[in-house]
């Protein structure tokens, strides 16, 4: 088992974290760092759950060796809002009681983010497409486009 | 774990360290099969610091793509017009965002198993991989390069670096279709390619065939049904007669996902469907006025 030092950036704050081989972006990210906003599910890439950005793209936390994020820039839900100032996104999820259990919900909101970015005006297909890599149990997924739907339109206004 | 950060140093090792050395890209499928305990490498050495493999380039009439290319970064290519439709096709049935940012074509290929979706759609083509050791470079067709249900013609010492084909002509389309439980992330039950390049009055002046499955557990192309359709007009007879030797030619079997019997109802209903979006690609083109 060799150990390797992985430095990368997560949510804009450098680190440099000794990680074993077999360690999991995942794990790094909870275990590690103790950012456990990041949420484990499937654990085989099936469910969408543990999806960070990487580089700005949304990924699989779980299906990451750690030290496949070398020098990379990783977003996690923690870093695109906090209590006092939330993201629009969170908030339009808030409004719309887009969340159940919320579990998929940091996968989901750091999917729209990625969405968002690219295309501010998204059509309800558009939401589908972008967040058909996770599962979500509770909530028939109505709501959730909604809320995306609300935040696309409030990004625009404050542009 | 290795990693090395060029490709110098990353052929150095694999040359000299070869017993239960497993190479990574993005790990998408790999990291399943680890922790399912179907490999268990004893080293693994990471491709990701290689950079350099990961393009879309067009070179005198061929579109060449790095080894460490990811589905999306195939299909946002510039490169990537209208005629290449069916990369966007398996990226939507390929899996979620997540899977397509992060699973690499090279890595596709080289899994070699039978539920691979660029492979067929490579069959089609008739694309090459270009294999690289510390001594050389190698060319062969995909075809010969893949030999089995994840077996590759890739030695030890070696790394997929690129994968090339002919370009799509303007009397050439290719489609994919794929059945299986769910768009984000299935392993396709059946999934099928075609290449159609038609002559004059909608006469099949060249078609390939390749389904996952076509004789045991890889894709492969389906060259009885596409000898019975060349030089022949395309309508509802040719048609039907194709998918009749089709019949014969698929060597399905059934397993947990679907049956025998399904899968071939599928399979023919999929390879005409396909048959007709080429078509419908080629419609608009002068050959079909």
């Amino acid at each position: 088992m060799s150990k390797h030092l992985l430095k990368f950036s997560v949510n804009g704050k450098d680190y440099a974290v000794v990680v074993e081989s077999h360690e999991r972006l995942l794990d790094v990210l909870r275990d590690k760092l103790g950012l456990k906003g990041t949420k484990e599910g499937c654990s085989t890439g099936d469910c969408g759950i543990c999806g960070v950005l990487m580089d700005g793209r949304l990924v699989n936390s779980c299906l990451i060796f750690a030290i496949q994020a070398r020098n990379k820039k990783i977003v996690t839900i923690e870093g695109i809002g906090s209590a006092e100032k939330l993201h629009p996104i969170q908030r339009a999820f808030m409004k719309w009681n887009a969340a159940q259990c919320g579990y998929c919900i940091p996968a989901m909101i750091l999917a729209s983010k990625d969405l968002l970015e690219k295309n501010p005006n998204p059509t309800t297909e558009d939401i589908k497409n972008a967040t058909r890599g996770i599962i979500c149990r509770c909530t028939g997924y109505v709501k959730i486009f909604e809320a995306v739907k609300t935040a696309a339109s409030e990004m625009r206004g404050s542009e | 774990m290795f990693v090395p950060e060029n490709l110098g140093d990353l052929l150095q090792y694999l040359d000299s360290h070869q017993a239960g050395v497993h190479l990574i890209a993005n790990g998408t499928d790999l990291i399943n099969r680890i922790q399912r305990r179907q490999v268990s490498p004893k080293v693994l050495v990471d491709l990701t610091g290689l950079t350099e493999f990961r393009y879309v380039k067009w070179e005198g009439g061929m579109i060449k793509i790095g080894g460490l290319t990811t589905i999306s970064e195939l299909v946002a290519s510039p490169f990537m017009d209208s005629r290449y439709d069916v990369f966007r096709e398996v990226a939507m049935k390929f899996g979620g965002p997540s899977i397509i940012n992060m699973a690499t074509v090279g890595g596709n290929i080289c899994s070699a198993s039978s539920s691979e979706d660029l492979l067929p759609v490579l069959l089609v083509l008739d694309a090459e991989v270009q294999v690289r050791n510390i001594h050389g470079v190698r060319t062969l067709r995909v075809e010969d390069f893949v030999k089995g249900k994840r077996m590759t013609d890739l030695k030890p010492n070696e790394i997929l670096v690129e994968t090339s084909f002919r370009e799509i002509d303007s009397h050439s389309a290719c489609s994919f279709e794929k059945v299986g439980m769910r768009n984000s992330l299935i392993i396709a039950f059946v999934n099928c390619a075609v290449f159609l390049k038609l002559a004059e009055n909608k006469m099949c002046d060249e078609i390939r065939i390749a389904f996952n499955r076509v004789n045991g557990k890889i894709p492969q192309r389906a060259r009885q049904t596409e000898k019975i359709m060349k030089g022949k007009k395309l309508n509802e007879q040719s048609l039907s007669d194709a998918v009749a030797t089709l019949r014969n030619e698929l060597k399905l079997t059934s397993d947990f996902r679907a049956s025998e019997e399904y899968r071939l109802e599928v399979a023919c209903a999929i390879f005409k469907r396909a048959v007709s979006r080429c078509v419908d690609r080629l419609a608009g083109e002068e050959i079909l006025v």
